[in-house]
């Protein structure tokens, strides 16, 4: 093997491991740091008087309902750019559009549309219905706004993974179901969803992640009420820089939860075998 | 049949009616969209008042550029560290590639801000707090793990025998790099460069940890917000989405889902 080639990957691993890798460890460690320079949990006994067990909560509910919307709706969407029709080629560039929208401007827009006094949910529920809805009034209703909001901007990419997987099933397969009797139901759950292991785990592994992440989205949306684990640590950064300790605690419980939930579906979906 | 067109109606209303519900805060007079209770859904009053001024503060034009710089710094930074990589992955040995991808895969994976904290602390020590320069190092790390990918596909696309023969011909490395490797990879090259231009663009993490005040557009447009200035953030908005969407658009054949698969897969 030669040597070349190794030489001209070095650059880019060194920058990621030196501005990545390094920076994290540091985070770690200077969260068993108490005031005084020497190690404790100092730090996380602290982080309990700040709400981190709802915060953990609502970071776990907003990921697994954020998914669960996007995988349904990715589904729709795939099944239905799988087929032939007329105006596909449109749906599928409407279908795309939101990925070219700043999470900062989907944010915005939806604040406008649940906007509790006026906004264009309630126009819609006050002709419907004729009452009003307080979408922030409880802590459930405002994680589900983040959710709908992050669904909106982030379906397209699970989309655009199933319908890859969708394409890859040989249509024999299907030809054989339909033939044994099997309707669309029994051949999306007998065919469809087996062949798709892999590529639902790529999405919900790329997605995943970022849910846990999801940081822009609820800090316009609902602020840090109620907080999410990445709205905390900000919260806790601005409000006790420069002792950042806290943050940075609170920071490590995430990277906890994201490296937990990483196993779990590498596991689940089988990871890379295909 | 009937089916495939519910289902289309449905996925394009409710990626579209967000948009438009943009475009009528942007253009409807006020009275209509933010200050009245119940929002219409027509376009009563278009009017260009509201972006007038909303754009006439002096506020908007310091924070595009500095998304302008950003971006534009962010994809040069990528696309220099991303060329060898990219070359160097594709003429390794699968098994040696595979676990190098991995590894820049996951570590795109670490999040932001529990990266960002140590970042900022330290680059406050080195003078690069509050500067493009500084962000701009930052936002790197998440796009030069794609750019890597999406270049290291486009190089082992080129079969190795054209690279052989202008090395029977007798040219170095960077001869052949600048005369077969580059203009044959530039599609791949253009791509790697919007998709990190795009990601940088919109990113708000490292932006509001690292350039907190006098920063980009996306904590522009959220400092606006918050501050009550609904119409400036809406403005900005839109000034700020159109040209992705235009991208997003040029780029949709390079947005496919069997690169994102593939790379996980390797």
């Amino acid at each position: 093997m030669k040597l070349t080639p190794f030489l001209l990957v070095l650059p880019a691993v060194g920058y990621i491991v030196a501005f990545s890798f390094f920076p994290t460890i540091d985070a770690v460690y200077l969260s068993f740091q108490d005031p005084h320079g020497g190690l404790s949990l100092h730090n996380y006994q602290e982080l309990s008087y700040f709400n981190v067990g709802g915060a953990i909560v609502d970071t776990v509910l907003v990921t697994v309902g954020a998914l669960l919307i996007q995988l349904a709706l990715g589904f729709l969407v795939a099944s239905v750019l799988s087929r032939e029709f007329r105006g596909k080629k449109a749906l599928s560039t409407a279908a795309i559009i939101p990925m070219g929208v700043a999470t900062v401007v989907a944010a915005i827009t939806f604040s406008f549309i649940f906007q509790t006094s006026g906004g264009y949910a309630n126009t819609v529920v006050h002709s419907i219905l004729g009452t009003n809805v307080n979408w922030y009034q409880s802590s459930l209703s405002s994680l589900l706004v983040v959710m709908i909001a992050d669904s909106w901007k982030n379906t397209p990419i699970v989309s655009l993974i199933l319908l890859a997987g969708m394409s890859s099933i040989p249509r024999e397969l299907y030809y054989s179901a339909a033939i044994d009797g099997a309707g669309p139901v029994r051949r999306f759950i007998h065919v469809t969803l087996p062949n798709l292991r892999s590529f639902i785990g790529v999405a919900l592994i790329l997605r995943g992640v970022q849910e846990f992440n999801i940081f822009a989205l609820p800090l316009i949306l609902v602020g840090d009420h109620p907080p999410l684990l990445t709205t905390l640590v900000y919260n806790l950064y601005t409000t006790t820089f420069p002792e950042v300790g806290l943050a940075l605690a609170a920071a490590t419980v995430l990277l906890g939860f994201i490296l937990v939930f990483m196993g779990v579906v590498i596991k689940l979906t089988g990871g890379r075998t295909t | 049949m009937k089916w495939a067109y519910i289902g289309a109606i449905f996925v394009g209303v409710y990626f579209l009616l967000p948009l438009y519900i943009l475009f009528l805060l942007a253009f409807n007079t006020p009275q209509y969209t933010i200050l009245a209770r119940y929002p219409s859904f027509a376009p009563i009053s278009l009017t260009l008042a509201n972006l007038a001024s909303s754009l006439q503060g002096s506020s908007f034009i310091d924070p595009l550029v500095k998304s302008l710089e950003t971006a534009t710094l962010v994809g040069i930074i990528t696309v220099i560290l991303a060329i060898p990589a990219g070359y160097g992955l594709s003429r390794l040995p699968r098994g040696v590639a595979y676990p190098i991808l991995v590894l820049l895969l996951v570590t795109n994976m670490m999040p932001a801000i529990v990266i960002g904290i140590p970042i900022a602390v330290e680059f406050i020590k080195l003078h690069l707090f509050e500067t493009v320069e500084g962000l701009s190092l930052a936002q790197t790390l998440i796009t030069l793990p794609l750019a890597t990918f999406i270049l290291q596909g486009t190089f082992s696309s080129i079969p190795v025998d054209l690279e052989n023969q202008a090395r029977i011909d007798g040219a170095g490395l960077l001869r052949r790099l600048f005369s077969v490797l580059l203009p044959l990879a530039a599609p791949g090259i253009a791509a790697a460069f919007l998709i990190s231009w795009m990601f940088s663009w919109d990113e708000f993490t490292y932006a509001i940890l690292l350039i907190p005040f006098h920063s980009t557009l996306p904590v522009t447009i959220y400092s606006d917000v918050t501050r009550g200035n609904l119409l400036a953030g809406v403005a900005f908005s839109l000034v700020f989405t159109l040209p992705v969407i235009a991208l997003t658009l040029a780029l949709q054949k390079y947005l496919r889902g069997e690169y994102l698969a593939g790379g996980i897969k390797g």
